[in-house]
C-alpha cells in the first residue's frame, strides 16, 4: 500500500465539525461596566488619567506619549494585511461598575468568568499555587496570594495601584526599557494604558511562586491597552505567566500592551505567554488585532531573560519580545510556537541586541501555518562592536498543513565584532507523508497523527514552559489545529 | 526644503543633464518613450534611502552628493589598455571589450561560431530593434530600483546574445566591462541574452580595472534560457578601487533548464549587485555560488533572490563572505516559492568570516513559503574559522598564520568548487588567495 492511499478523505464530516468548532473562551459576561466614550483626544487622555487618580507626572507622560503618537505613521513593514483602523471608534477605557476593595467585593459574575476560563481567583487558588492579577477589559480586578508574597518582599499589584503606592518605583523604570515614542503602537499605549501588573523582587529574593496575569477583553468596541513592568533586582528571580482571551466578535477589537522587563545583576526573569485571543472565525471575520510590544533589559552582568511564547489566537499577532544584552555575560532567550490556521497571520520574532561582552542569545521558533494562515518569523540578531565573543544561535522551523497557507522567514543578522558567532538555521517543511504512514500503520487515526507530529515539532518550545502552561499549551495547540488536516 | 527637492542631489541633477546632453540618435520610438518615462521616474523619486527595504544595508548620501558626468566617447576610444590583462584560462570563445561602457572592436575578437549570434547591443538596435522591444521597454518604477531607471535613460550600447535552439557551444563568450580611465563619468550597459531551447552555453562576465579613476557604472543582464537549455554564469568582478558599481540580472528559467552562476566579488569601492532567477518552467534548476573578499572601506552588497515558480523545480545556493579593514560586507538571500510550486526543493547557505573590529557584515537570508510540497532551507553564520581545525593544522607542524591563510581560503575557494575548467578554477583561486589578507603570526 502506497501512503497515498492512506492520504487524508478532505470531505470527511467529522472533520468537518470539528473545523467549526467554536473558540472555548468565546463567551461574553454581561456585567454593568464603566466606559469612556469611543474617541481618542488629550480630553479622553486627561479623563482616563483622572479617573485612575494618577499623579500629575503621570498624567503629562501620557500627554507627551500621545502628542508623539500624533506624529507617527502607521507602520506597514510587516507581512501583514491589516485594515485600517480607526481609532476614534474605538473606546479607551472600560471597566466593570463598583469599586473594588478586595477578591471578596469582587463582582460573582466576573468571578464565574475566571472560573470558565479555569484562571483560579479564589479559594481554589491556594490548590493551585499560582499567584494571579486577573485584568478584565480596562483593570485589574484583583490580586491573589498578596500577603504571602508582601511577606517575602515581592511587590505585585496591578500598575495603578503601583502608580499610587509605588510612584517612585515605577516613575524610575516606566519607559526606561520601551520609550514613550518607541514605536506606534507603544506610544499609543503609553498614552492610553489603563492597567497591568507591577512586580518588584527585591535583592537577593527568589520569588515563592509563580506569578500570573490572566487577561480578558469583554466590552464591545473597546481596545485594551495594558502595561507590564517587571524589575528583578540583584540576584533576584522571577517567573511570570500571561495568559488572554476574549469574547467572540464580528468587529476586530485592539489590543496594543507594552511589556518592560528589568533585570539587574545575577538576576533572572521568565517570561511566559500563552496568547489565546479570539482568533476570528473561519472567513476570516473578527477576531483580535495582537500589536505587542515587549523587551527585556538585561542591565546587570550575568543576568538573563527568557521569553516563552505559545501564540495561538488573534487574528493578526505583530509581537516582537526583545533583549538587550547590556550586562556583560548576560543571556537572552526566546522560545516561539506560533500558529496560524483559517485567516490568521502572524509576524512574530525576537530582537537578540548584544552589548556586554561574552553575552549569549538561543533563539527557537516554531511556526505552524494550517488553513489560509500566513505565519512570518522576523527576528534581529544585531552584535555591537563591544560585545566580544557574543553568541547567537538561531534555529527557525515552520510547518504547513494545506495548500493555501504561508510560512515565511526574515532573520536580520548584523555582525559588528570579529569575536563574535551567530548562526542562523530555518527549515520548511509539511508533516511528510513518511511520517503519517509510519503513525498511521500503528493504529493511530489521523487527527492524532498530526497532533503527535506537531507536538513533537513544538516539543522543544514546550519543555520551557512552566508545568501548568505546558499542558494548556499543548490542548490548545490541538483545539487550533482541529480540522487542519483531512 | 520640500521632499521633491531634497530628493535632487547633484547626482540626480547630473544625469538630468547627462540626459539632455545625449546626441538625438535614430531610434525607435518605443525606446525614446522608455528613455523618457524611466529619466521621470528616476527624476521623481531621486536615489533610495536606507528606509526602503532593499537598501537597509546600503546607504547612497555620499554617492548622491557625487556630480557624474557622461562618459566621453572619444576619449575611451582612443584609451591606450593592455588587453592581455583580460585572458582568462580556459575562456577562448569570442570576446567583447567595453571600455568605460564605449565598445572596442579594436580590443575585441570575433568568431564566427555556428548558432551563436552576440553583438554589440548598438548594431542590434540599427539591425533588428524590434528583438528587443520586449527587453529594453521595460519602465521601473519602484524607487528601488533607481540605478536600473538610470540604467534605462542612459544606457546607449551593450551586449546582445542570442543561441540558436540546439545549439551546444564549448568556449565560453567572454565580456569584459573595463572602467577607470575617465573620472566622474558614469557607463550604463545592457546585456541581452537568449539561450534556445536545447542550447548550452558558458559566459563570463568580467569586470576589470584600466584606471583608478572613480566612477559609476550601471549594468542591466536580462537572461532567458528557454526549455531544456543551459547556462553557465561566471562573474569575475575585479574593478578598480573607487569604483561604483551597480549591477542588476534577472534570469528566467524554463521547463527543464538549468543555470549556474559563480560570482566572485573582489573589486570596487561600492558594488551592488541584485541577481533575480525566475524558475519559472516545470524541473528547472539553478545554482549559485558567489563569494566577496573585501578589505579597506570597500562596500560589496549582494541581493539574490530565488523565486520557484514550476512545479519540481530545485535551487542550491552556496556563499560565502570574508570581511576586513573597514570594509562591510551585505547579503540578502531570499527564497520565495510561489503557491502552486509544489515538489520544489531550495537550499541556501550564507557563511562569513569577520576579520577585522572594524568590518561588518549583515545578512538577512528569508524564505517566503507558499506551497506545502516543499523543501526549503537556509542557513547561515557569521563568525570565525573553526578553531577546531586550526588546532588539527597546527598539531601538524603548520605555522598559525598559514593554517589561518590556509583555511580562509579554502573556506573562499568552496564558491569554486564546481567550476569544471580546471585551468580557470585555479586562475580564480589565485585571484582570491591575493585579496585575503596576509595573516600575521599572532
Amino acid at each position: 500500500m502506497t501512503p497515498e492511499t492512506l492520504s487524508p478523505v478532505r470531505d470527511n464530516a467529522e472533520v468537518e465539525a470539528a473545523l467549526n468548532r467554536r473558540y472555548e473562551a468565546g463567551f461574553v459576561t454581561d456585567i454593568e461596566s464603566v466606559s469612556l466614550p469611543p474617541g481618542l483626544s488629550e480630553d479622553i487622555v486627561r479623563q482616563l488619567s483622572a479617573l485612575k487618580n494618577e499623579p500629575e507626572w503621570m498624567t503629562d507622560w501620557r500627554l507627551a506619549a500621545y502628542r508623539h503618537w500624533l506624529t507617527m505613521p502607521t507602520p506597514d513593514w510587516a507581512k501583514l494585511k491589516i485594515d485600517p483602523i480607526d481609532y476614534q471608534a474605538l473606546s479607551y477605557y472600560s471597566a466593570p461598575k463598583a469599586g473594588l476593595k478586595s477578591l471578596d467585593e469582587v463582582d460573582p459574575k466576573l468571578l464565574e468568568t475566571y472560573e470558565k476560563l479555569g484562571v483560579p481567583l479564589h479559594e481554589r487558588a491556594r490548590l493551585a499555587g499560582v499567584a494571579v492579577d486577573a485584568v478584565f477589559d480596562s483593570v485589574s480586578v484583583g490580586t491573589t496570594f498578596r500577603k504571602e508574597l508582601a511577606e517575602a518582599g515581592v511587590i505585585f499589584c496591578s500598575m495603578s495601584e503601583a502608580i499610587r503606592e509605588h510612584g517612585d518605583l515605577v516613575r524610575q523604570y516606566l519607559g526606561s526599557v520601551v520609550p514613550t515614542g518607541d514605536n506606534y503602537f507603544a506610544a499609543l499605549n503609553s498614552a492610553v494604558f489603563s492597567d497591568g501588573s507591577f512586580v518588584f523582587i527585591p535583592k537577593g529574593v527568589r520569588c515563592p511562586m509563580e506569578l500570573s496575569t490572566y487577561f480578558r477583553i469583554n466590552a464591545i468596541n473597546t481596545g485594551q491597552f495594558e502595561r507590564t513592568l517587571i524589575i528583578c533586582e540583584d540576584d533576584a528571580y522571577v517567573s511570570y505567566l500571561e495568559g488572554c482571551t476574549a469574547p467572540m466578535r464580528d468587529e476586530n477589537q485592539l489590543h496594543a500592551a507594552v511589556v518592560e522587563l528589568v533585570a539587574l545583576e545575577r538576576a533572572q526573569i521568565k517570561y511566559s505567554t500563552v496568547q489565546n485571543w479570539y482568533p476570528g472565525d473561519e472567513n476570516g471575520v473578527g477576531g483580535i488585532y495582537n500589536f505587542v510590544t515587549k523587551r527585556g533589559d538585561c542591565r546587570g552582568a550575568d543576568s538573563k531573560i527568557s521569553w516563552t511564547q505559545v501564540e495561538t489566537g488573534s487574528a493578526i499577532t505583530w509581537k516582537y519580545p526583545s533583549c538587550i544584552l547590556r550586562g556583560d555575560r548576560s543571556v537572552g532567550e526566546f522560545y516561539s510556537v506560533a500558529l496560524t490556521h483559517h485567516h490568521q497571520q502572524a509576524d512574530t520574532g525576537t530582537k537578540m541586541i548584544h552589548i556586554g561582552k561574552q553575552t549569549k542569545s538561543k533563539i527557537v521558533s516554531k511556526g505552524i501555518s494550517a488553513g489560509r494562515g500566513q505565519n512570518s518569523y522576523r527576528g534581529l540578531v544585531k552584535i555591537e562592536k563591544g560585545a566580544d565573543g557574543a553568541r547567537n544561535y538561531t534555529q527557525c522551523d515552520s510547518l504547513l498543513i494545506g495548500k493555501r497557507c504561508g510560512a515565511h522567514t526574515f532573520p536580520y543578522m548584523e555582525v559588528k565584532n570579529p569575536t563574535a558567532i551567530v548562526e542562523h538555521e530555518a527549515t520548511t517543511s509539511k508533516i511528510s507523508d513518511d511520517q503519517m504512514f509510519y503513525c498511521r500503520s500503528r493504529g493511530i487515526g489521523e487527527e492524532d497523527a498530526v497532533s503527535l507530529i506537531v507536538d513533537g515539532f513544538c516539543k522543544q518550545v514546550f519543555r520551557e514552559l512552566p508545568m501548568e502552561f505546558a499542558v494548556e499549551a499543548k490542548k490548545l495547540l490541538e483545539v487550533s489545529l482541529e480540522g487542519a488536516v483531512g | 526644503m520640500s521632499e521633491a527637492t531634497a530628493l535632487r542631489t547633484p547626482l540626480v541633477e547630473s544625469q538630468i543633464q547627462a540626459a539632455a546632453a545625449r546626441p538625438p540618435g535614430d531610434e525607435p520610438a518605443w525606446l525614446a518613450q522608455a528613455r523618457s518615462e524611466n529619466l521621470a521616474a528616476f527624476t521623481a523619486g531621486g536615489l533610495p534611502d536606507t528606509r526602503i527595504e532593499a537598501w537597509k544595508y546600503t546607504a547612497l548620501r555620499a554617492l548622491g552628493q557625487r556630480r557624474i558626468g557622461p562618459v566621453d566617447v572619444d576619449a575611451a576610444l582612443r584609451a591606450t589598455v593592455d588587453s592581455t590583462g583580460f585572458v582568462l584560462p580556459g575562456v577562448d570563445g569570442p570576446r567583447l571589450v567595453f571600455v568605460d561602457g564605449v565598445f572596442r572592436a579594436d580590443l575585441s575578437t570575433a568568431q564566427d561560431v555556428a548558432g551563436l549570434q552576440v553583438m554589440p547591443l548598438s548594431r542590434a538596435l540599427r539591425e533588428q530593434p524590434e528583438s528587443l522591444r520586449f527587453a529594453l521597454s521595460r519602465h521601473y518604477r519602484e524607487r528601488a530600483d533607481a540605478f536600473a531607471q538610470l540604467n534605462a535613460a542612459l544606457g546607449f550600447d551593450g551586449v546582445v546574445v542570442r543561441v540558436a535552439p540546439g545549439a551546444k557551444l564549448s568556449s565560453p563568450l567572454h565580456m569584459v566591462f573595463a572602467g577607470g580611465t575617465q573620472a566622474e563619468a558614469g557607463s550604463h550597459l545592457r546585456v541581452v541574452v537568449d539561450v534556445g531551447a536545447e542550447a548550452a552555453v558558458d559566459v563570463v562576465e568580467h569586470h576589470v580595472a584600466v584606471g583608478e579613476a572613480s566612477h559609476l557604472a550601471t549594468l542591466v543582464t536580462d537572461i532567458a534560457v528557454h526549455d531544456d537549455a543551459r547556462l553557465g554564469w561566471l562573474i569575475v568582478q575585479d574593478a578598480g578601487v573607487a569604483a561604483t558599481l551597480v549591477r542588476r540580472t534577472r534570469a528566467q528559467l524554463g521547463a527543464r533548464a538549468s543555470a549556474t552562476v559563480h560570482a566572485l566579488e573582489l573589486g570596487g569601492a561600492l558594488v551592488r549587485h541584485d541577481l533575480a532567477c525566475d524558475l519559472a518552467g516545470q524541473g528547472a534548476h539553478l545554482e549559485t555560488r558567489g563569494v566577496f573578499v573585501i578589505g579597506r572601506r570597500q562596500h560589496v552588497d549582494t541581493q539574490l533572490s530565488i523565486r520557484h515558480g514550476g512545479r519540481d523545480t530545485t535551487s542550491d545556493a552556496l556563499w560565502r563572505g570574508v570581511a576586513d579593514g573597514r570594509a562591510r560586507g551585505v547579503f540578502r538571500g531570499a527564497i520565495v516559492v510561489a503557491e502552486g510550486a509544489d515538489g520544489s526543493d531550495a537550499a541556501l547557505s550564507n557563511k562569513n568570516l569577520l576579520l577585522s573590529a572594524d568590518a561588518e557584515i549583515d545578512t538577512k537570508p528569508e524564505l517566503e513559503i507558499y506551497a506545502d510540497e516543499v523543501k526549503a532551507a537556509h542557513g547561515a553564520t557569521i563568525g570565525q574559522l573553526d578553531e577546531r581545525a586550526l588546532f588539527y593544522l597546527r598539531s601538524r607542524g603548520i605555522g598559525l598564520a598559514q593554517a589561518r591563510s590556509l583555511l580562509t581560503l579554502a573556506f573562499c575557494r568552496v564558491a569554486l568548487a564546481d567550476i569544471s575548467d580546471e585551468r580557470l578554477r585555479e586562475h580564480l583561486g589565485e585571484l582570491l588567495d591575493k585579496r585575503l589578507p596576509r595573516m600575521a603570526d599572532a
